[in-house]
């Protein structure tokens, strides 16, 4: 008896675990082994048939140059993305961490921005660039405000940069000054008596207790400018002549649209390695920091 | 004299900086109330002037030239009931692991099975999951909540895992010497202490859900009585390109539900995000 009771207790701990195991299996590695499968064939996510192709799609896409206008988009747009987001929201998180009245509500409104869709934050500033901001360029007569920056291949990647900072920075902020916060006072108190100038103790304080937040906000930027699809879609659908079109865009349409299932699929995978091999190579710099301080 | 000077001239700098930067976060916001407020008329005189008279007639058209509420509805639903599912699945999952990981193999193995997935990019899966999703005849809302759930698992896992290894075990040992089974066990004692971790996953996947548009579109843009906000927001705007009044009055009405909420519970919001991210 005592035995079977101990049974039905072990037991729970197994049947605690299998929902998520038969959701997670059917539902994210199953999909992950067949697209493995299905970027070896020439499927076009339609037919009945398709061949076993080997790595072909993978050599496809090396040769397909949309493909290479895609990665050198989000190679460009991924930079001036990681390298803005942590410029701005750090130096807004030091200004918002001090002494200041109304704490909570400035940082309320600069956080609102990130509770929004991207989808409706892209449309509103689609409008703004279309209509206002050449209102008054116009008004104010400067020449590069009068045209709408969407429509010229060349400036088009800073609308969309715009309107992603615009709305990007809320999360890293808050991140930065809750790794701001956690620096205990004393230690600048010290700073201060051993006569460190400020520039020194932000160079070796600040940045020392920012370090683990400023390696999830740079993974986390550098993820969103690899992937970045909605903007796009609101903004400028990877136009105008394809000047925006980014990985992410150009994978949707191969897929749902131009019969290439199976090549879009090889070009997932290519970005899984691309963001696989930085999160190590800055995982083992991050390592080596910590070592030789 | 001169110091105080000096930082009083310091202060106001920061106060400039900090206004200028609400100035440009609240812009797009007074522009868009401020259109939707507006006949098209008023708007193409000047698009910056302050409504004459608060005109809620495009409002009520895109109410009835779409069906709003429903998209609402939709959104709500799909949101809360994969905020449920995940605030009961993700603690119940890392419970096991966390506890039994050391000595049972099957425990440890699914512990890293699962974490694995926080580095494969949705992007990578999204493709033959739709497939997949429309072989099972899961596009519909039920397949997107499964979709939400399973993406919801890989960060959530990890990060309950984490938190329950640093509660005690002292109170579990406790509830099983006064008799309690396993389940007793895990919905008196652990659930009730994991509560900050749950709450802050169920905010991060909250948000990201009600947000998301890339899923829906893929799983629901084919039955339009179950778009969500975001994807009513889509179709609504290549529907009606050139009415500005009516654009605006959309992206009003799509950002309204979260705009009132966060009036309400952004303290939860940010702490759950910071929380989130701290302990990662």
């Amino acid at each position: 008896m005592k035995h079977k009771k101990i049974n039905y207790n072990e037991l729970a701990f197994y049947l605690f675990t299998i929902p998520a195991l038969i959701l997670y299996t059917c539902f994210f590695i199953f999909p992950v082994i067949t697209g493995i499968y299905y970027s070896m064939t020439d499927w076009n996510g339609m037919n009945r048939t398709y061949n076993f192709v080997g790595l072909k799609n993978f050599i496809n896409i090396f040769h397909d140059m949309s493909f290479k206008n895609a990665i050198n988009f989000n190679i460009k747009y991924s930079i001036m993305l990681v390298l803005g987001i942590n410029a701005i929201s750090l130096a807004l998180a030091m200004l918002l961490n001090t002494k200041i009245k109304c704490k909570t509500l400035f940082r309320s409104i600069y956080f609102f921005p990130a509770v929004l869709s991207l989808i409706t934050v892209g449309l509103i500033w689609n409008e703004i660039y279309y209509q206002v901001l050449p209102f008054i360029g116009n008004k104010l007569g400067i020449g590069f405000l009068s045209k709408n920056i969407l429509s010229s291949g060349k400036t088009a990647i800073y609308g969309i940069l715009i309107t992603n900072l615009w709305q990007g920075v809320a999360v890293p902020t808050i991140l930065f000054i809750a790794a701001l916060q956690s620096i205990p006072a004393d230690l600048y108190e010290a700073a201060t008596l051993d006569g460190a100038s400020s520039f020194q103790q932000f160079r070796y304080i600040t940045i020392r207790f920012l370090i683990p937040i400023l390696n999830i906000n740079f993974l986390l930027t550098l993820k969103s400018g690899l992937m970045i699809f909605d903007y796009i879609v609101a903004l400028t659908d990877g136009g105008p002549g394809g000047a925006t079109e980014s990985i992410g865009i150009l994978m949707y349409n191969h897929a749902f649209g131009d019969m290439k299932f199976s090549q879009s699929i090889a070009e997932s995978i290519f970005i899984f390695f691309i963001i696989a091999a930085v999160s190590i190579i800055q995982f083992k710099v991050q390592n080596k920091m910590e070592v030789s301080d | 004299m001169i110091r105080l000077k000096a930082k009083l001239f310091k202060k106001i700098i920061l106060y400039m900086l900090l206004l200028a930067g609400v100035l440009v976060i609240l812009f797009p916001m007074y522009l868009t109330i401020i259109t939707a407020l507006k006949t098209t008329e008023e708007t193409t005189k000047s698009f910056f002037a302050f409504p004459k008279s608060f005109y809620l007639g495009n409002f009520s058209e895109v109410i009835h030239s779409s069906k709003y509420f429903s998209y609402v509805f939709n959104s709500v639903i799909i949101t809360s009931v994969s905020a449920f599912i995940i605030g009961i699945f993700v603690p119940l999952t890392a419970y096991p692991l966390a506890r039994k990981m050391a000595d049972k193999k099957y425990f440890k193995f699914l512990y890293y099975y699962i974490v694995m997935g926080v580095f494969i990019p949705f992007q990578v899966i999204m493709v033959p999951a739709v497939k997949n999703l429309s072989r099972m005849h899961l596009l519909n809302r039920t397949g997107l909540i499964m979709m939400y759930v399973t993406m919801a698992l890989c960060q959530g896992i990890f990060l309950c895992v984490s938190y329950i290894k640093s509660l005690p075990k002292e109170l579990e040992e406790a509830a099983k010497i006064d008799g309690c089974n396993t389940v007793q066990t895990f919905f008196l004692i652990v659930f009730p202490l994991m509560k900050p971790m749950t709450s802050t996953v169920v905010i991060l996947n909250s948000l990201w859900i009600w947000n998301d548009f890339l899923m829906p579109l893929l799983v629901l843009n084919k039955s339009k009585a179950s778009w969500t906000l975001p994807l009513f927001q889509y179709n609504f705007k290549s529907e009606y390109t050139f009415n500005y009044s009516l654009a605006f009055a959309s992206f009003l009405l799509a950002m309204l539900p979260i705009i009132i909420l966060y009036a309400f519970i952004q303290r939860y919001i940010i702490s759950g995000i910071t929380n989130g991210a701290v302990k990662n």
